[in-house]
């Protein structure tokens, strides 16, 4: 039997989970509806009433998108448009955006890690400023940055390059990341470095064997919004790229809009896409971020 | 190996921290340096280790002077008061990292880690992060990693003042043992008077970056060269009483005291006279080697009475009793002062007036 204390946190527990499961829900839904919409034929999206799950699955739209091949000949009246289509460009995009995102992730990593170890190790003229002062250029909306930036690409003769995005997102990346290692290394006691010294590493070992692997999940925080900014941006791209060839995915699928026809299945497939590698990124890294911070305890 | 260091000084900016140290740490001794926080202590240490730059003086290697030497090409091991464990590796990794780095063969890694770890007793423990420890465990860790390399030198900086009142105790005894184990000159910093005494050979204590004295324990107990020394050195402290000396008796308010013969015979000078808590005693009259007071304070600290007595000048004296003397609060006492046994320092500069013996 049971008591009437248990049933009450039965209760407590089952009202818990259906109000967590409803906000999850509700925060899920806008992808949810993507995905389901991806995956359904072009007279389902439409239909009346909405299907959350679709009656017929179709993996048309990603096909579509993954192997550049028009669709247009399920879709009714209209006639296939004479130029090339968006989706014909979508892994040229998708390839562009992660060239983009990575190395200029890499970059500011690299840059700021390296930074960062020289503002908090060596003894310079301004190193205890620098840090904030690299904070002030995110007070400014970058819109206002983006003009002069382009005015110099344009003078290094980077404009409609891969090249000039990366250069670009490398400069609004680059200041927070070096703020956020900054502080992280600030917390990793000298005296570990010491150790390390007297046990026979050289200044390079030190680095690679001992600070390193300690700032790890520093390094990880910093390359997620590097990630982030890199991969979602719409600004940068939009004005630095005018080739469709060169373009990054975010600009890219705003094309799909053109027209009078928007392929909303085409559409929500490229967002899903878009948003996986993100996601499956951000489920591995998560990992090693928890557990990174578990371990920098060295005081007892 | 012998370290000696000769005429260190040390300045951070304008700020003097270390004046002039001179010391000789011989081959396999224990020595310690003592004071209170802030004096200097890890600053020496770490200019031992390499790890500070020298501002003037030279520290001696046996016969090789140091200065330029890297900390790695010294063959020194060093505890820190943090501990400063790798936190991203394995207890296993942190004890093997000297090592390792110096390209020793694995196989020869694994067999010294894992002796040192059976030593120490953390041979259960070779597979944690050091964040899955309790601070004694790291500390064990702490040492083990010191201990792995066979060094010349084995520095620790207050490797106890992490742990509980009762594994310091443990802890201690164990420290002296490997010492004698590891045959290097060990060289330990600490602020705590019965750690130093209690573990070393030899006891160099510090105060505003001086040298105050260096000695035997026992010679730093029962000789203290100037009042800060015998102030610091002792529990419950010396009680201090400001005086003068005057045909081989010490005027005190309106008593006196004889005094042994001095050195030097003084008359007229202005001094202050040290004694211990444990070498008064009490007298069942006044007399001519008492001065009497009424009892303020009675403290039980176990085996032992601490009594606390004002005397006429409002000044107070502690002195200890065993723990079934018959005592009442506010009752007149009678204390007795041996004249072996009290230290005379001078007013002006503190220095120990020398008796004669
Ligand atoms: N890098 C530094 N820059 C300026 N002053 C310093 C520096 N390191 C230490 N000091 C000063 O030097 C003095 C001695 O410091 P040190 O760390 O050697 O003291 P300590 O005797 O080890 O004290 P504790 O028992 O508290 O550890 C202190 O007054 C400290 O403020
Ligand atoms: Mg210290």
């Amino acid at each position: 039997m049971l008591t009437r204390k248990q049933l009450w946190r039965a209760a407590r527990d089952a009202l818990l989970y259906v109000s967590l499961c409803t906000v999850t829900f509700i925060v899920c839904f806008p992808l949810i509806w993507a995905l389901s919409t991806s995956l359904k034929p072009k007279s389902e999206i439409f239909a009346t009433p909405p299907t959350l799950v679709p009656r017929t699955l179709t993996f048309e739209n990603y096909e579509a998108l993954l192997t550049g091949r028009q669709q247009y000949y399920h879709s009714g009246p209209q006639t296939a448009p004479s130029g090339p289509t968006p989706a014909q460009f979508f892994t040229r995009w998708f390839v562009n955006s992660v060239i983009v995102t990575a190395g200029s992730t890499l970059i500011s990593i690299v840059i700021s890690t390296l930074a960062a170890y020289s503002l908090t190790r060596f003894r310079y003229w301004g190193r205890s400023v620098v840090p904030y002062f690299s904070l002030l250029g995110y007070m400014v909306p970058s819109i206002i940055f983006v003009f002069p930036l382009f005015l110099m690409m344009v003078r290094l003769e980077l404009t409609d390059s891969l090249w000039s995005l990366i250069f670009g997102y490398v400069s609004i990346t680059l200041p927070f990341c070096m703020w956020l290692m900054w502080a992280f290394m600030r917390s990793i006691p000298i005296e570990i470095e010491e150790a390390a010294l007297i046990d026979g590493a050289s200044r390079y070992q030190v680095f690679r064997q001992v600070v390193l692997p300690t700032a790890l999940p520093g390094i990880i925080a910093a390359s997620i919004f590097a990630m982030i900014v890199s991969w979602n941006d719409y600004l940068f791209g939009r004005v630095f790229i005018n080739s469709l060839d060169n373009l990054t995915l975010t600009v890219g699928v705003m094309l799909f809009f053109e027209g009078t026809h928007v392929d909303w299945g085409l559409l929500m497939a490229a967002s899903v896409l878009m948003t996986v590698p993100m996601a499956i990124l951000f489920m591995a890294l998560q990992r090693h971020l928890v557990a990174g911070f578990g371990a920098g305890a060295v005081k007892g | 190996m012998e370290v000696r260091l000769e005429r260190i000084n040390k300045r951070f900016g304008a700020v003097q921290i270390l004046k002039d140290i001179d010391l000789v740490f011989p081959s396999r001794k224990f020595v310690t340096l003592l004071g209170p926080s802030g004096c200097g202590k890890t600053t020496l240490l770490r200019m031992i280790a390499g790890l500070e730059d020298i501002t003037a003086g030279k520290i001696w290697f046996g016969e090789r002077v140091v200065n330029e030497l890297a900390p790695r090409d010294r063959n020194i091991a060093m505890v820190f008061q943090s501990y400063a464990l790798y936190p991203q590796m394995t207890v296993r990794r942190n004890l093997g990292y000297g090592l390792r780095v110096r390209g020793t063969p694995v196989s020869e890694i694994d067999t010294a880690v894992e002796r040192v770890a059976r030593i120490l007793e953390i041979d259960h423990l070779l597979e944690r992060k050091p964040a899955q420890l309790s601070g004694g465990q790291r500390q064990r860790v702490a040492l083990g990693r010191a201990m792995v390399r066979k060094p010349d030198i084995f520095l620790m900086d207050e490797p106890l003042s992490n742990l509980d009142a009762k594994l310091r105790v443990t802890m201690r005894g164990e420290l002296r043992r490997f010492h004698l184990d590891l045959n290097a000159t060990t060289i330990y910093v600490t602020h705590d008077q019965l750690e130093a005494m209690t573990m070393s050979d030899l006891i160099a204590v510090m105060h505003h970056g001086v040298v105050q004295q260096y000695g035997t324990p026992a010679e730093i107990y029962s000789k203290p060269a100037n009042l800060f020394v015998a102030g610091f050195i002792g529990s419950p402290p010396m009680n201090f009483l400001e005086g003068e000396i005057s045909n081989r008796r010490f005027l005190v308010g309106d008593g006196s005291l004889p005094l042994p013969a001095l050195q030097v015979e003084a008359n007229a000078q202005k001094a202050v006279l040290g004694v211990r808590p444990q070498d008064l005693s009490r007298a069942p009259a006044a007399g001519q080697d008492t001065i009497t007071g009424t009892i303020s304070l009675v403290e039980l600290l176990g085996s032992e009475k601490l009594v606390e007595v004002q005397l006429q000048n409002r000044k107070r004296m502690s002195i200890q009793l065993r723990a079934d003397a018959f005592v009442e609060m506010g009752a007149l006492f009678h204390l007795r002062f041996d004249p072996q046994r009290l230290h005379l320092f001078d007013k002006e500069s503190g220095n120990i007036i020398p008796a004669s013996n």
